[in-house]
């Protein structure tokens, strides 16, 4: 659904997606006078009369066309139609806004997972919603993840929309991701939240090559990272899953679902046919080895500051051969005489 | 093509300058290889042909192996009794590492007590039936006879600690305390079993783990350690300078032959020999890229390992002494470079050489073993230590012949 959506929005033809186009065609609405066709226009879009007549009634003095754009734009962006009006009541500015512009910005938002960072009216406007329950939290929530299903349905957007852009080779998620680490400050309670969706969504469309069907399904989003690392490289060390490869359609992998949804008991004793032992074990040495390899890539990080800056003789630190291979730390010394 | 001229040839003479162009054209050239060609890192190569082999050879076991093989391997500290070992004991028994072969010891003697004991208890009831109570007693003596004799002292963290040893330093006569290795690697040096005044032979010596240990049983007359290969042995001197004083370094006599020879050099000479064959070493087969034998380029290698193994473990034999005792050992799990081979072995020694070797039961050291590693109990002949995540050593494989 959202994918189809997404075509037909870079098609620039947004209304074409609405259903049922007949009462809302040009032809209508140049007949019926302006106001007629508008509220048809909405209605077709899936707006109820009273919120069409609210939609009609922010900034009365605007072109009717403009108006029905923006709720377009926002409804592609995946939001229900009270969650779009209520957007629209509490950033009024976004009607204000050029259309090919404000595509332009739900492009880009979506590029990045449904996140903006360049402070724009849009992103301004979803990030200053309030998460509150219910419809107009829901506003919050289509673009950013809090609750639950709202939630899953958000990032579960993330991956196609990778898919749909230039293909999932190009990534642009993650460049995306490092761009939003850069950042730095954070807007809202809600960033951390995406961003770990959006880091969950990657991790188990290119790593695990899960549809995101299967992880709205499996319901990845409420699992912690860590967990969902462990019990993946887990599984892959124990030749037990394996990433499928490109375009491959059937696997012996388990389904996500029975990787995440079992209590860690069931998943080691069922799923990996493991010890609880071992998991143990296993789980604090990946622990381990992750903490290790971001201290090596900051000692690099560090190194190639250091290069740049002098060129200074640098030697490689042995510290780290004892476990590497042969575990001898001997002093170079002249072989000895037979 | 016609000569260049005028203008062109201006240009053409002003590129040649040195310095102007990026590569000299002499230098350019287009790349044989199929650039497209999917590159297996030789990991990902040995991981598949393990896939392949050890599922079907230890079935329901693999995957455990498997994910043991591809976590961080746990060392042993090898005492040095050269060094202040007893300090470097308490300190290591301070971090709550246990010297495992002194607790195997400890066990067999306590198992023999207790043996000897229900033994006796079982005479006494059994006194006018005339029971069995003999069995458990010459099922425990070879035990002892084994650890008991035994200098060698390694240090390992109890099962389920993944904690590190620290690099070893140098004490005040700038030798080492203790050395880091795969603890599995002990065992095969251990199952040698050297009596005081033995003649022992390294076969394939380097890196030089176990010609340490055999070393620090204090009991080598004469330790003849050699390597093919030059510069493994300086290695070997590296841990001769580094680890032993200067009069027991001169019992040791390293050289550089073709094991495969040593047999026709110095036939039945040695009353133990070691023979660590080089094989497919499974765990670095799986984690390293640098010499990696699952590399395309050595495939010839890799296929003619057994041969190469059997020549060797052939050696080995002619080499020791009439009862002299070989080991053998590899780091693989592969039964074709393992069992295969021995069977081989023993094979030709009979029907080439009229030698009979015996193969010796070393099922003892599984159950004085049992804590520290995780034996594979379907092995035909010799023993086989099973990486574990809770145990991670080895794999390390070992089976001793006796030539009659």
């Amino acid at each position: 659904m959202a994918g189809r959506l997404l075509g037909l929005l870079r098609a620039r033809a947004p209304r074409a997606v609405l259903p049922a186009p007949g009462p809302a065609s040009r032809h209508r609405c140049g007949t019926a006078g302006p106001e007629e066709g508008e509220a048809a226009e909405l209605l077709a879009m899936g707006f109820s009369q009273a919120q069409a007549r609210r939609l009609r009634l922010l900034r009365p003095g605007l072109e009717p066309q403009r108006r029905a754009e923006a709720a377009a734009q926002l409804l592609l962006l995946g939001l229900s139609a009270e969650a779009a009006l209520g957007l629209l009541e509490r950033s009024p500015g976004l009607l204000r806004m050029e259309t090919a512009r404000l595509k332009e910005r739900a492009e880009y938002l979506r590029r990045l997972g449904l996140e903006g960072e360049r402070g724009g009216p849009l992103p301004r406007g979803v990030h200053a919603a309030p998460a509150e329950d219910g419809g107009g939290g829901a506003a919050a929530a289509g673009a950013v993840s809090v609750h639950g299903r709202a939630a899953d349905r958000a990032a579960a957007e993330l991956p196609r929309g990778a898919a749909g852009g230039a293909g999932p080779r190009a990534a642009p998620l993650p460049g995306a991701g490092r761009r939003a680490g850069r950042s730095g400050g954070v807007a809202g309670a809600a960033r951390p939240a995406l961003s770990s969706a959006r880091l969950h969504a990657q991790y188990a469309y290119f790593r695990m090559g899960v549809r995101q069907k299967e992880m709205v399904k499996a319901r990845l989003f409420r699992t912690p990272f860590a967990e969902l690392r462990n019990r993946h490289v887990f599984l892959e060390r124990r030749g037990l899953y394996r990433t499928p490869h490109k375009g491959q359609s059937q696997s012996g992998n388990p389904a996500l679902r029975d990787v995440l949804r079992p209590t860690e008991g069931d998943f080691v004793a069922g799923v990996a046919r493991a010890s609880p032992d071992e998991y143990e074990v296993f789980k604090r040495l990946l622990a381990r080895e992750e903490e290790e390899m971001e201290e090596e890539e900051e000692e690099d990080e560090e190194e190639e500051e250091e290069e740049e800056g002098s060129a200074a003789l640098h030697a490689e630190g042995g510290d780290r051969d004892w476990h590497s291979s042969e575990p001898s730390p001997i002093a170079p010394c002249p072989p000895a005489p037979q | 093509m016609a000569a260049p001229s005028g203008r062109a040839a201006v240009l053409l003479r002003v590129g040649r300058v040195p310095g102007l162009s990026p590569v000299p054209r002499r230098y350019l050239y287009k790349k044989k290889w199929a650039t497209t060609a999917p590159r297996i890192p030789a990991p990902r190569l040995a991981l598949h042909h393990f896939d392949t082999t050890y599922s079907l050879q230890l079935q329901e076991l693999w995957p455990a192996v498997r994910s043991a093989m591809l976590c961080e391997q746990k060392y042993g500290a090898l005492l040095n009794n050269f060094a202040c070992a007893d300090l470097t004991a308490q300190r290591l028994e301070l971090l709550s590492a246990t010297d495992f072969v002194s607790e195997a010891a400890r066990r067999a003697r306590c198992w023999q007590e207790s043996a000897g004991v229900g033994g006796e208890r079982r005479k006494t009831s059994l006194e006018g039936s005339g029971g069995d109570g003999t069995t458990l007693p010459t099922e425990t003596s070879p035990l002892l006879r084994a650890s008991l004799s035994s200098n060698v002292k390694c240090y390992t963290f109890p099962r389920g600690d993944i904690s590190r040893f620290h690099p070893a330093r140098p004490d005040s006569l700038g030798i080492l305390s203790y050395y880091l290795m795969d603890a599995a690697s002990l065992l095969p040096v251990l199952a040698l079993n050297v009596q005081p005044d033995d003649f022992v032979l390294d076969l394939c010596a380097a890196p030089g783990g176990k010609m340490l240990a055999l070393l620090q049983t204090g009991a080598c007359g004469h330790l003849a350690a050699n390597d093919v290969s030059i510069s493994r042995t300086k290695r070997l001197y590296h841990i001769l300078n580094s680890y032993v004083p200067k009069e027991v370094r001169e019992t040791v006599s390293v050289t550089s032959h073709d094991g495969r020879d040593w047999g026709e050099l110095q036939g039945g000479t040695f009353h133990k020999v070691l023979v660590d064959v080089p094989c497919t070493t499974d765990r670095h087969s799986v984690m390293e890229e640098e010499n990696n034998i699952f590399h395309k380029m050595r495939t010839k290698e890799r296929q003619m390992l057994p041969m190469l193994q059997l020549q060797l473990l052939m050696a080995g034999i002619l080499a020791a002494k009439p009862e002299g005792e070989v080991v053998y050992s590899t780091c693989s799990l592969s039964q074709l470079q393992n069992e295969h081979v021995v069977e081989r072995a023993i094979d030709i020694a009979e029907t080439q050489f009229g030698i009979t070797v015996h193969i010796e039961d070393l099922s003892h050291f599984r159950t004085l073993f049992q804590d520290t590693f995780c034996f594979f109990s379907g092995c035909r002949l010799g023993e086989l230590v099973l990486p574990h995540l809770t145990a991670n050593f080895g794999p390390m494989y070992f089976c001793k012949l006796r030539r009659a």
